[in-house]
């Protein structure tokens, strides 16, 4: 199955990449919190089997996995039915699955299965476009993972299934008048969803951000000290394991939801331009791995896998800023987070798949 | 569709995404670029104020000592616990934690919190000050579990003042400079001298306060120290006190049950030795700052202990006077130490009559003998010779008129009128008969205890009126520096005979058959004169009887010790004392205890309180005197004048 002449066509530069985002997320998170604590120790286990992960799917064929994607898709939602009622509770919602000395969060997986999935679907329809009825299929396979996620609560991770959605779509052939369409719709149902749908601390983040400055030592103020973290870090930043914000502890989660800001404020924007290049080339890799894909099937699967990564990168670096609401999304490679990072990895054993794979039938 | 054609269309939308998420990372890069380097400033500045402290380091206070190095005065170690409501997120939560935890009502810590609401946020408020061991660790062990992150615990200097409030007038009390301090130059908070020493040298003995810049986490705890400097002490401060006549003085007081002033100086350089004012507060209540029930009570009390009596309580000196007419008639050249007069009771001037304290006369006596006998004829008469202006004159240089210009605040000045005052005042002439009441220190004289030990001291001296002092030296650094004393305010030297005489005459005060028996202390010479001095006009007693008023007469014994060369000098004011004798023990108490340490006997001890004496005679009595009828040129009477100086015109 593994032909030894792909090896030629692995994209080293990205895994060298990728592989480089993940040894400065580790090295933040060191920084962050204090030395090699266990937090640090656990990250270094989830890289290890991350890597384990990245092989794996890279090993079987992509067209291989896609031929059984409804099973994934099928065990993960099962994961998340038995999650929502079984799960362990940490910090008001239920998101784990206890393994003893490893917990996993089925949610991160389903990133990546619904990339799988939906990726199979859209190839194996008609050439030339999507048609409506493919569109409400396509959004029901969203919705029921979406919705078993949201309902732990955890709104953040729910909310990045919707980029593999539209990113699949819109490379199959969506009109963009669906999108025109869409949008609107959204911004019509934004009010009632508001008052309907959004948990009160949900509302009280949005508005927060808004602004800040009314609620200076609640919800404000973690979007406050970030961009203190952020702004006071210049050119060059105070160097590693100096930052004040972080060390002091007036950024909450730094190793978290903040690594970000942490890098920004110890590296200075010098470090924030490395990082966010790393990332900009990984992702404009995936893409050009997109467009070399042999079928279209590769293509959408990369794009699927890519979209939530994106997305999530994007959101979670403007947070990290101040300049988005505070959600709990984590930065995909960087943050601390095994579930995470095995997913992550994962998922770009199967973009690296798809690249190898170009020329293969 | 062709396949080829698909392929073109996803090729297109992927090259679409390619440049939107080049785009989309330019723009986050330039957010960076806009809040690293744009507003980099003003974040590191926001940084800064969050982790960084500035705590104050409170400057002790200088140590007073006393003239033989005895510590008065010092500093202890006290704890405050305050708000910082900068790095508060809940205050009502905090507020009311903290009360739990100290035992503090929550309504009165919101009042405090109220009341320094438009200070700034940084400034720690404090809520409460000299707090207990106890509330100081619990409050502390929730700081560690940081549940009260907002509440700060910090050592400050307190004043330490001695026992028995001692001296507590003359060392005055701190207290938070109120808003013309800080106008002045005091910074808002700041502990200043307010009353006596402390005020008076507020300067010297404030010292510099230091500052400690900490890190911080986001709790509040402390993390490390960046920079510290000290603060720097103020002035160590000799005074001239002596802590033992202080001491001997203030036995002497509650030994003899009265409240009262005492002033005593060492005559040939105006230092003094002790400094008496009761009742007294305890100066230690105010150096924490003092509660508001204690402050109330101290003002609202009838007694008025916040009253410096020796620099601030004007009294009718009485027989003491006597001292400053004779000098006058004596150095004025109208009679000679052996002028004689002849008392049978009393005397009639201007047409009326005026009575001595002793029935039936003290016969023909002299100068010498009208002091010891304090005879209200020979001095009547003589007042009638001077004429009230060269009284005034020679109570002015004996130091009994205006103020004697001690280094400390709030002095008031002693009248001894005149006729240019009376016109001033009144815009009314001197009656002659008036002078026949001053003369006997009745009348409009009103004097401080201050300026009667002036008055003696120069008399002692021999014509030299000093200026009563209490800062004798100051250490800068490098040991004691003697602070001169300060100039002569006025410089007569007595004529022997006069000297002699004056010396003579209240040296037989108290050795001989004079009133100040109860000072005497063989082989020293003590020498001295008692003064009664009314509270009421006799008239005056008979209205306000029933009140609850203590219409009781004041004492004064003035004295000097030893005759020939004093070295000991000053006044016992017994407050409602009713005799001026009943000060003569205070007196012989210092005097004996300052001789016994001049010459190393062990101090004397005041004897077990004695039963209450009898009814004692006291010559010094003031007479009822009758008012003055005011004749014109023939002879026409037209007006009285009262005994206390008010003219009334004849219908």
């Amino acid at each position: 199955m593994f032909e030894r002449r792909l090896h030629f066509h692995i994209d080293w530069a990205m895994l060298i990449a990728v592989m480089a985002l993940c040894f400065i997320g580790l090295a933040n998170i060191y920084s962050a919190t204090g030395g090699p604590t266990g937090i640090y120790v656990t990250q270094i286990y989830g890289i290890l089997l991350g890597l384990i992960a990245l092989t794996i799917c890279l090993t079987i064929d992509y067209r291989t996995l896609a031929d059984k994607s409804h099973f994934v898709y099928g065990g993960v939602v099962l994961l998340l039915v038995y999650v929502l009622f079984l799960g362990v509770v940490r910090g008001g919602s239920r998101r784990w699955i206890d393994f003893g000395p490893l917990n996993l969060q089925p949610s991160e997986f389903a990133k990546a299965a619904l990339a799988l999935v939906l990726a199979k679907f859209f190839a194996e329809g008609r050439r030339g476009g999507v048609a409506r009825s493919d569109l409400l299929i396509a959004g029901a396979i969203t919705v029921v993972p979406l919705v078993l996620i949201a309902r732990q609560p955890d709104l953040g991770t729910a909310v990045t299934l919707v980029p593999v959605l539209f990113a699949a779509a819109f490379v199959a052939g969506m009109p963009m008048r669906i999108f025109g369409i869409l949008a609107l719709v959204g911004v019509l149902v934004a009010p009632v969803a508001w008052k309907f749908a959004l948990q009160d601390y949900q509302k009280e983040r949005i508005s927060t951000f808004l602004d800040p400055s009314q609620d200076a030592k609640g919800a404000g103020y973690q979007q406050i000290q970030a961009r203190i973290t952020v702004g006071s870090g210049g050119v060059w930043g105070k160097g590693f394991q100096k930052g004040t914000q972080g060390q002091l502890r007036f950024l909450p989660v730094a190793h978290n939801d903040f690594i970000f800001s942490v890098l920004a404020e110890e590296h200075g924007l010098a470090g924030v331009l490395v990082a966010l290049g790393l990332y900009l080339f990984v992702i404009l890799r995936a893409l050009e791995a997109a467009a070399l894909a042999k079928d279209r099937l590769g293509s959408f699967l990369v794009l699927g896998v890519l979209a939530s990564f994106t997305f999530q990168v994007v959101y979670n670096i403007t947070m990290s800023a101040g300049l988005a609401p505070v959600k709990g999304l984590t930065l995909p490679l960087m943050s601390y987070g095994g579930s995470s990072m095995i997913a992550t990895l994962a998922g770009f054993g199967l973009i690296l798949n798809v690249r190898m794979r170009r020329f293969t039938n | 569709m062709s396949v080829g054609e698909d392929r073109r269309r996803v090729a297109l939308r992927i090259n679409v995404l390619q440049w939107g998420a080049v785009a989309v990372f330019v723009t986050l890069a330039i957010g960076f670029w806009f809040l690293q380097v744009v507003q980099n400033d003003k974040y590191e500045e926001m940084a800064e104020n969050n982790h960084q402290r500035t705590l104050a380091l409170r400057a002790p206070r200088g140590v007073l000592f006393d003239r033989n190095g005895t510590v008065l005065v010092e500093n202890r170690h006290s704890f405050t616990i305050s708000i910082v409501r900068e790095h508060s997120k809940n205050m009502a939560r905090t507020v009311e934690l903290l009360s739990h935890v100290a035992h503090l009502d929550p309504q009165q810590v919101q009042q405090i919190l109220d009341r320094h609401r438009h200070e700034p946020s940084y400034r720690p408020i404090v809520v409460v000050e000299d707090a207990t061991l106890g509330q100081v660790a619990a409050v502390t062990a929730r700081r560690l579990d940081s549940e009260l992150p907002d509440v700060v615990v910090e050592e400050v200097p307190a004043r330490r003042y001695p026992a028995q409030a001692m001296a507590a007038h003359l060392f005055g009390y701190v207290g938070e400079a109120n808003d013309s301090q800080v106008e002045a130059g005091a910074t808002q908070g700041d502990i200043v001298g307010q009353q006596g020493f402390e005020k008076a040298y507020n300067d010297l003995l404030m010292g510099t306060d230091g500052a400690k810049r900490v890190v911080v986490n986001s709790v509040g705890r402390e993390i490390r120290t960046l920079e510290e400097i000290p603060p720097i002490e103020g002035r160590r401060v000799q005074l001239t006190l002596d802590a033992d006549l202080q001491k001997a003085a203030e036995d002497g007081f509650r030994h003899a049950g009265f409240n009262g002033a005492a002033l005593i100086l060492d005559p040939r350089n105006g230092e003094v030795l002790t400094y008496t004012s009761l009742p007294s507060y305890d100066p230690n209540d105010f150096s924490v700052g003092i509660d508001r029930a204690t402050w109330n009570s101290l003002n609202t009390d009838k007694l008025k202990p916040l009253q410096n009596r020796v620099l601030q309580g004007r009294y009718s000196p009485g027989s003491t006077f006597k001292i400053v007419v004779a000098t006058a008639a004596l150095e004025e050249g109208l009679v000679t130490p052996d002028f004689k007069v002849t008392c049978s009771g009393g005397a009639t001037f201007f047409g009326r009559y005026f009575k001595c304290h002793l029935k039936g006369g003290h016969g023909t006596v002299d100068m010498r003998h009208a002091i010891e006998k304090s005879c209200n004829v020979y001095f009547y008469t003589l007042g009638n010779m001077l004429g009230v202006d060269k009284i005034h004159k020679w109570a002015e240089k004996l130091g009994l008129a205006g103020k004697t210009g001690i280094d400390l605040p709030n002095e008031q000045e002693s009248l001894v009128p005149s006729t240019e005052w009376k016109m001033k005042r009144y815009g009314e002439k001197w009656y002659a008969g008036e002078t026949i009441s001053v003369s006997i220190g009745q009348g409009q004289v009103a004097v401080t205890p201050a300026s009667l030990a002036v008055m003696i001291s120069t008399v002692a001296n021999g014509g030299t009126r000093v200026t009563p002092h209490v800062l004798k030296a100051i250490d800068e650094g490098q040991g004691w520096k003697p602070v001169p004393a300060p100039a002569v305010a006025d410089h007569t030297a007595f004529k022997p005979d006069t000297l002699a005489a004056l010396r003579d005459g209240l040296w037989l005060v108290v050795n001989g058959s004079g009133t100040g028996g109860r000072a005497r202390i063989p082989g020293y010479d003590v020498a001295g004169k008692t003064g009664t001095a009314q509270v009421i006009s006799n008239q005056g007693r008979q209205a306000a009887r029933g009140s609850d008023r203590d219409l009781r007469d004041h004492g004064f014994f003035v004295f000097f010790a030893p005759r020939d060369n004093p070295q000991i000098a000053g006044v016992i004011f017994a407050e409602h004392g009713e005799h001026g004798f009943l000060g003569a023990p205070i007196a012989k108490h210092v005097i004996e205890t300052y001789f016994a340490k001049k010459e190393g006997r062990p101090l004397p001890e005041l004897p077990p309180l004695a039963p209450p004496a009898g009814k004692d005679e006291d010559p010094d009595s003031p007479p009822a005197l009758p008012a003055v009828d005011v004749a014109d040129a023939r002879g026409v009477v037209y007006g009285t004048v009262t005994p206390d100086g008010r003219f009334r015109e004849t219908d």
